[in-house]
């Protein structure tokens, strides 16, 4: 089959401006597109940079955009992507800083993030016989988390990342998770304290793409959904949060339902004048359509105690 | 057709415009709603699932003695109890220790029956699309429209398009507009985040999301908006002046809530879908909207 591939270019040794180079080739029927990149530049442009390593989708080296949408290039079979014709578009990730064509700066993109976790397990005491033993079911949940192979593709379906490229990023706050969760850890609280920080897990719009990109089906999103459930159950750190979430537990266990004009209110904070009057002009907007709901004026749902009490067995099993 | 009601508290909180819109339009409908009063919020996603999965239950419970399936107007509470409802369907040994240590006290149990769906699934799956068209008073023709689904509407897979079929969830929106005789304008970010759930921790990726997406649609030349979620509602429309202050750039686009859109098409005019009650001024849409009927 002949195949044309347009493919991102960007040389900061030359203009540094980024392009796109054209080539047309003949290949096998069961050709990857790394075969392809492979091919190019064997045969017609030893210039083009590209990253590739395992070729079998193990090492996740090869990560790029295949007509748009992020794929391993060595499991990307050519004939599934021309069937609207022959041509494929291939770019490097969104939003990361590329190096040089198809190859960007995973350090930037990931493992610097991945660092800032503290991406190891301190333990209590001195191991038996040199080994920390632990029953096998203790681990099931966490096997699945350490069958991360670091593609990215989590990352590079994220929500926030498009808007802000220091968010630490569903990859590196599912490694939180992973030693977080460790029932070897001697402060479970460790690593949920360092991804409480700006950047972190409440940055995060648990929007579930994540999940959805992830080929491993790891689920990122219910790792760091999980994360959050445990800061709020043992006392969140991030002041804001804090405020927003207590103000929201307090409304639905007195009345069964959220009062939200109280929420608006108190997750500013009742003594911050400045964060109040930032709502000023919106409330205001919204009175004038009488539609402002008016804070503590919140009438109790029918049943509110038997919610009450649930809410409240609930926190007490927690402790 | 009826369903146990649950409206949220947005619909009569942030967005009361919401609640008398699809009360009309249901009834209009002939879709009979039994509201839920005595149940609790769904938690949102802010609330930890060791907390509102027994709420949620109670919930379930609650319709499960009706008989009825719930109808929500909410993608959020749709997602949180949805996944709530899977991991109770799921797993017997998790519903019976739930039924068992929060729900028995009231003489409660849930059976794991009860289904959950958005007024958007509703339409497509119970009530029948061809049925719906044959009410259409007012086909939108020449009004361009951006579909804005809320996250929670489309994932995650297990709990909101358990089977391929039900994938279709997906486009919902997108063929809805076109069923009723307007144009879509597409946008890239229509099945990703609004921003809100951030909007406390950090407001800037919060603002910075309602530009990217009411920005992008106004681009595109449409004329609102529409979304089956009033919290995607309370950022996209209700901050969409901070966003533009934010960002620099004028934006101006209405959002509708997917009951006040139905509605226009089945010949309510826009007062009784209460579009004065926005923040964005709605005045261009009524004046389209008046000049087709």
């Amino acid at each position: 089959m002949q195949v044309t591939f347009k493919v991102y270019r960007k040389d900061p040794e030359k203009d540094g401006k980024p392009g796109r180079s054209n080539y047309t080739l003949e290949l096998a029927e069961d050709a990857t597109v790394l075969d392809a990149l492979l091919k190019i530049r064997d045969e017609s442009d030893s210039t083009l940079a590209f990253r590739g390593c395992c070729g079998r989708g193990y090492c996740g080296e090869c990560m790029m955009r295949v007509n748009g949408s992020a794929r391993l290039a060595c499991t990307a079979k050519v004939p599934d992507y021309i069937k609207k014709g022959p041509e494929i578009s291939l770019d490097p990730l969104r939003n990361v800083p590329v190096i040089k064509d198809l190859v960007f700066d995973w350090d930037a993109f990931m493992w610097n993030k991945i660092k800032e976790v503290k991406p190891w397990l301190e333990t209590e005491g001195s191991p038996v016989n040199g080994e920390n033993l632990i029953a096998d079911a203790a681990m099931q949940d966490l096997r699945k988390v350490m069958s991360c192979f670091y593609c990215g593709m989590c990352d590079e379906g994220c929500t926030v990342l498009p808007v802000d490229f220091d968010f630490l990023g569903p990859a590196a706050l599912t490694k939180a998770y992973r030693f977080a969760f460790d029932p070897r850890n001697k402060d479970s609280r460790e690593q949920v304290k360092i991804v409480e920080k700006p950047k972190g897990i409440w940055d995060c719009v648990h929007c579930y793409e994540a999940d959805e990109h992830c080929p491993r089906g790891i689920e990122p999103t219910k790792r760091i959904v999980a994360l959050r459930d445990r800061a709020f159950n043992s006392g969140i750190t991030h002041e804001a949060v804090a405020r927003h979430h207590a103000s929201f537990a307090a409304s639905v266990k007195e009345s069964g339902w959220l009062d939200e004009g109280r929420l608006a209110v108190e997750s500013e904070g009742l003594t911050n004048v400045k964060g109040l009057m930032k709502l000023l002009p919106t409330a205001a907007k919204a009175l004038a359509r009488g539609k402002a709901p008016i804070p503590y004026m919140h009438s109790k749902r029918p049943d509110a105690d038997k919610i009450k009490k649930i809410f409240e067995k609930a926190e007490q099993e927690e402790k | 057709m009826k369903y146990a009601f649950y409206p949220g508290c947005v619909s009569r909180g942030g967005c009361p415009e919401l609640y008398p819109s699809a009360v009309k339009v249901a009834d209009k409908l002939g879709i009979e709603l039994d509201e839920l009063k005595s149940v609790g919020c769904t938690g949102a996603g802010v609330l930890p699932q060791n907390i509102t999965d027994p709420i949620n239950a109670r919930t379930f419970a609650k319709a499960e003695q009706l008989g009825l399936p719930i109808m929500t107007i909410c993608s959020t509470c749709t997602g949180v109890m949805a996944q709530a409802n899977y991991r109770l369907k799921d797993d017997p040994n998790y519903r019976a220790k739930i039924n068992r240590e929060y729900l028995a006290d009231e003489g409660l149990e849930y059976k794991g029956t009860t289904e959950v769906k958005h007024l958007l699934w509703v339409l497509f799956e119970d009530y029948g699309i061809e049925r719906l068209q044959s009410l259409i008073q007012r086909p939108l023709k020449g009004l361009k429209v951006s579909p804005f689904y809320g996250c929670y509407l489309r994932r995650p897979p297990e709990a909101i398009t358990p089977t391929k079929e039900l994938n279709r969830r997906k486009a919902y929106l997108d063929e809805l507009i076109g069923i009723l005789g307007a144009e879509m304008a597409d946008i890239s970010g229509k099945g990703k985040c609004c921003g809100f759930p951030i909007l406390s921790a950090n407001e800037e990726n919060s603002l910075a999301m309602v530009a990217k997406h009411t920005g992008e649609s106004k681009e595109k030349g449409a004329d609102f908006m529409v979304t089956p979620c009033p919290l995607c509602h309370l950022n996209l429309d209700g901050n969409q002046s901070r966003a533009e202050a934010q960002t620099g750039k004028e934006i101006d686009l209405p959002i509708l809530h997917l009951p006040q859109f139905v509605g226009l098409a089945l010949g309510f005019n826009p007062n009784e879908m209460n579009l004065k009650r926005h923040i964005v001024s709605t005045t261009d849409v009524e004046s389209k909207v008046s000049m087709m009927s």
